[in-house]
């Protein structure tokens, strides 16, 4: 019987994945996006909107949400793809503020006060959204999608001429990784119960990018292994406590050292035997 | 109100301009953003202030400021990005903020997380023009920036170390094939940027009379921002898009509903990403798309 | 034997995973000895409110050696659980998690913040601990997490029916302007849903009611806020805020010359802000300050300031804080609890002996607090005195007593 205490963490460990996912498949595009905390926050605010005001069952709210996510991540894809590398991670900044800013104004949400009335969901629950989305992920890793998407992202132009649709591929990840993240916030509403602008800020979105990069920014099941670390490590490390959180930098330093491109990446993951190594 | 709200702009601005300059010291040279420098800021501040409440002068005050500043920008750059400079920019943008971490958890573990201030007489002298007030501190602080950039600016254009350090900008490669060394230019550009962080923590601390270990994260944001609507590459743009920004952001507080300031700001740099890229006074560069 | 740089990488992968694993197994409970009473904190020992979190842990410290000196717990040892939640809500809810499965503790005392409050306090509720905050006002927060979710504290909007008049008289107040921080949510429930109402009915006019200024927590700059609040003339200033926020507005008023009376939420009461702008006067509510005139208050203030000052972490000049005071309060009503039920610690009687330790709570009357006697309404809310006091000058002098119950404390 697993301590409620474990089950809290799991069902953090659940959430952070599919945020760090929804960073994962937009970088694989070669886009780093530092605002995904700002389409989690629609979707949080969406799905609660739907379940606790329109009565919906939380599995439709959810995919309501994801739907808007990735609609809203289809329009920020274009006018994305005229920037690159760090401008467009900057732009991704200032929208996820933008979005901040607007549900700290939107009263009708509650605002400051924040969002009450969720009904609770259980880590299992959780669980089964962010393993079937993983798993999504990693079939289209296997893909052909997928080899256009790496194409894109290491050299765009070459990937043009080939007759590839860059900007399809482009503005598609994006929309992709919006409606996960959507995904993530109507989970992480749903687990806490309570919602307020200060969740879905800049903190949030770099908190996904270090999950993703740390995990290992090559494969999606590094996003779990990255997950589990930001999640686990400030528990671990409560023994420290009032240098808790310098040790956590300190580490986070040191793991990025060791080990740039992630815990995981493609070498180590067909070494574990868990994939079968490209032709 | 008018004419004392532009004052409040461009004092505003000035924080804005010093700040950005940080963080374009290290991302126009290295293309990185490093995202410790509003720690930085806030260090400095906490050690200018430190000094200040024990009663040594003002230009000790800030020379210790942007001297403890420098030195934690020198063991970021040794430790969080040398070892890094060939990962692709997010990793020691990652690093980075690690430190920021850790120089929070120091500053609020030494100085405590309740806010420091400076005693009521630093608030004292004010001069008054016609119904807008400013005080002495305000002035100091917009002299201050002025000549901080302009110092800058010398050492960029004129200076050998400046020429190497926009050589090793343009084109990292062919620089170090003419000789130059990319370690210790590097190391140049963050100390550089540490010091300049470092005096705007103090100034701007001295400005405002109180400091807590937090005040970098929100300027720390807006000064991108600035940055990036300034012009990554050129130095004088920061000290024409910080007075715009903090303008615009007055401006905004004032007739729009206050609000709504965090919106413009960040829709301003948006609209300016999209339509000029490069900034206001900046230069389009190729490296732009260089993979992050 | 070497291994080749591909081995090592492989072990190293192999153990990471193994290590994550095993450290994720739940860890056996420790067997609750017997004759040891449990109580758990959540405090922000770390992070935005770290002093706060500190003092609270050297309050509890200082109570846990009282207890056990005198005795412990009807025959059982005292022992108290303090996690560190950082002000972050997800922490917050895992902590309390912690010590309600893996610590079984009897009642939790925190969060500090209303945001981890509004996300801890469901947990209360799905494991079954009380759960009592030393700090959260946001209005309502308790009350929709019954029946195991408590507040020592006093709702904003119950303590403004009080500050108000007397801010009113006092100052001869006909208008006033408000500025808030947008970003903290008793600051903006105190500026936009409470004063605006409260002044309205005792006749004071406010004058920016459709532009209300903000700044958002941590900014520096507020100077363009204050001179807005200052072209519109106010008689007196709503400054909705935390202290450590509520000193940059006071400075930057100072500054630009509007020293008028200000009046806000308990947040505002520490002594960091009696040193802002001296000559201001400052209004605002609290059930305690460091400089009481009480003896149960004198006697507390005596007993801690020293460790409190002794400590390395803190500045010298610091003084026990109305947070402090709560928490200590609060652990003492659960230990009186635990007497009067007979709990004995024994493993086996948990769920049981929780229960007890809320009704006990729930149905409190007249219990002796530090500055007066306390009780607990329905909605979980402290039914308490509480005091208006005024800073100016550097020191907070108390003007009005109101009590928080209907019928009087």
């Amino acid at each position: 019987m697993i301590s409620t205490y474990n089950a809290g963490l799991f069902a953090e460990i659940g959430i952070l994945i599919l945020g760090a996912l929804s960073v994962y498949v937009i970088l694989s595009t070669g886009q780093l996006s530092l605002g995904n905390a700002g389409f989690m926050g629609i979707g949080a605010y969406q799905t609660s909107f739907l379940t606790v005001e329109a009565g919906l069952p939380i599995t439709l709210a959810l995919l309501v949400s994801a739907i808007g996510c990735a609609a809203l991540g289809f329009l920020v894809g274009f006018p994305a793809l005229r920037l690159r590398g760090i401008y467009l991670a900057i732009a991704t900044l200032g929208f996820g503020e933008m979005v901040r800013s607007l549900f700290l104004n939107l009263d009708r949400l509650g605002g400051a006060g924040g969002y009450h009335g969720m009904k609770s969901i259980s880590g299992v629950y959780i669980w089964s959204w962010t393993l079937g989305i993983l798993v999504a992920i990693m079939l289209l890793e296997r893909s052909r999608l997928w080899l256009e998407f790496r194409a894109v992202h290491d050299d765009e132009t070459a990937a043009g001429l080939v007759g590839l649709n860059a900007t399809a591929i482009k503005v598609g990840a994006f929309g992709l990784g919006a409606g996960i993240a959507g995904i993530a916030g109507g989970l992480f509403a749903h687990h806490y119960l309570y919602i307020e602008p200060g969740n879905f800020g800049f903190e949030r979105s770099i908190e996904f990018v270090l999950a993703a990069i740390l995990g290992g920014s090559t494969v999606a099941p590094g996003a779990v292994v990255g997950a589990g670390l930001l999640v686990l490590l400030p528990e671990w490390l409560r023994f420290l406590a009032d240098w808790r959180l310098a040790a956590f930098g300190a580490l986070l330093v040191l793991m990025l050292l060791i080990r740039r491109q992630g815990i995981l990446d493609r070498t180590t993951f067909s070494r574990l035997g868990l994939r079968r190594r490209a032709a | 109100m008018f004419l004392q709200q532009l004052v409040n702009g461009l004092t505003l601005g000035a924080v804005y301009t010093l700040v950005a300059l940080s963080f374009s010291l290290v991302m126009g040279i290295l293309g990185i953003l490093n995202l410790a420098i509003a720690e930085l800021f806030m260090i400095g501040g906490f050690v200018g202030f430190s000094l200040l409440v024990s009663g040594y002068p003002i230009p000790v005050a800030l020379g210790a400021g942007m001297l403890a500043a420098g030195l934690f920008a020198i063991v970021i750059e040794r430790v969080a990005y040398r070892p890094l400079r060939d990962a692709p920019l997010v990793t020691p943008m990652l690093s980075t903020l690690g430190f920021s971490i850790i120089l929070q958890n120091i500053a609020t573990n030494y100085w405590g997380s309740d806010p420091l201030q400076l005693p009521g007489y630093f608030l004292a002298t004010r001069f008054e023009a016609g119904g807008v007030q400013i005080g002495a501190m305000q002035l100091v602080v917009l002299a201050a920036t002025i000549i901080l950039v302009g110092l800058l600016a010398l050492l960029v254009r004129r200076t050998k170390i400046g020429r190497a350090l926009r050589a090793i900008a343009e084109n990292r490669d062919v620089a170090r094939s003419l000789g130059v060394s990319a370690n210790q230019l590097t190391m140049v550009a963050f100390l550089l940027s540490g010091l300049l962080a470092g005096a705007a923590g103090v100034l701007v601390g001295m400005h405002y009379t109180a400091i807590t270990p937090y005040v970098g994260v929100d300027t720390g944001l807006k000064a991108i921002a600035v940055m990036v609507v300034g012009g990554v590459t050129n130095i004088w743009g920061a000290l024409l898009a910080g007075p715009i920004i903090g303008i615009a952001e007055v401006m905004t507080v004032a007739y729009g509903g206050s609000q709504l300031r965090d919106f413009i700001v960040y829709g301003i740099m948006i609209l300016i990403l999209l339509i000029r890229p490069q900034g206001l006074l900046g230069e389009a560069r190729a490296e732009w798309s260089q993979r992050v | 034997m070497t291994w080749s740089p591909l081995q090592n990488s492989r072990a190293a992968m192999i153990a990471a995973v193994a290590a994550f694993a095993l450290a994720s197994f739940p860890p056996t409970p420790s067997a609750a000895q017997t004759g040891e009473i449990r109580i758990g904190a959540i405090v922000p020992s770390s992070g935005p409110f770290a002093e706060w979190g500190r003092t609270n842990t050297i309050t509890l410290q200082m109570l846990e050696e009282e207890v056990n000196a005198a005795g412990g717990v009807n025959g059982a040892k005292l022992k108290i659980t303090i996690y560190d939640d950082a002000a972050k809500p997800a922490q917050a809810a895992n902590s309390l998690r912690k010590l309600a499965g893996d610590d079984q503790v009897l009642a939790v005392a925190g969060p500090l913040t209303s945001s981890a409050c509004e996300v801890a306090f469901p947990v209360a509720n799905q494991t079954g601990v009380t759960t009592t905050s030393q700090a959260s006002s946001k209005p309502g927060v308790a009350a929709a997490n019954r029946p195991w979710a408590f507040r020592n504290t006093v709702d904003e909007a119950v303590l403004a029916k009080v500050s108000v008049p007397y801010f009113q008289k006092t100052f001869g107040i006909k208008s006033v302007g408000i500025i808030y921080d947008a970003k903290d949510a008793v600051s903006t429930a105190i500026a936009t849903r409470i004063m605006p109402g409260v002044m309205k009915e005792n006749g004071v006019q406010v004058l920016n009611a459709d532009n209300l200024l903000s700044f958002n927590t941590g900014e520096l700059d507020v100077s363009a806020q204050v001179t807005t609040l200052k072209s519109l003339n106010p008689a007196g200033v709503i400054i909705g805020a935390d202290y450590s926020q509520a000193v940059t507005v006071l400075r930057e008023m100072k500054r630009q010359g509007l020293t008028v009376p200000v009046i806000g939420g308990t947040p505002l009461i520490s002594s960091a802000i009696l040193s802002a702008a001296p000559e201001i006067p400052v209004v605002a509510p609290a059930t305690f300050y460091a400089t009481m005139d009480q003896a149960s208050a004198k006697a507390f203030v005596a007993k801690l300031q020293p460790r409190l000052r002794a400590s390395s972490g803190l500045p010298p000049e610091i003084e026990p804080s109305m947070y402090d005071a709560n928490i200590y309060e609060t652990v003492q009503m659960y230990i009186e609890a635990v007497k009067s039920a007979g709990i004995s610690g024994k493993p086996g009687e948990l769920e049981a002996a929780r229960t007890k330790v809320r009704d006990h709570m729930t149905n409190l009357k007249n219990f002796q607090g530090l500055a007066g006697p306390i009780s607990f309404q329905p909605t979980g809310d402290a039914a308490k005195a509480f005091y208006i006091v005024q800073g100016q000058n550097g020191a907070w002098s108390t003007k009005e007593r109101g009590c928080s119950a209907a019928g009087g404390c």
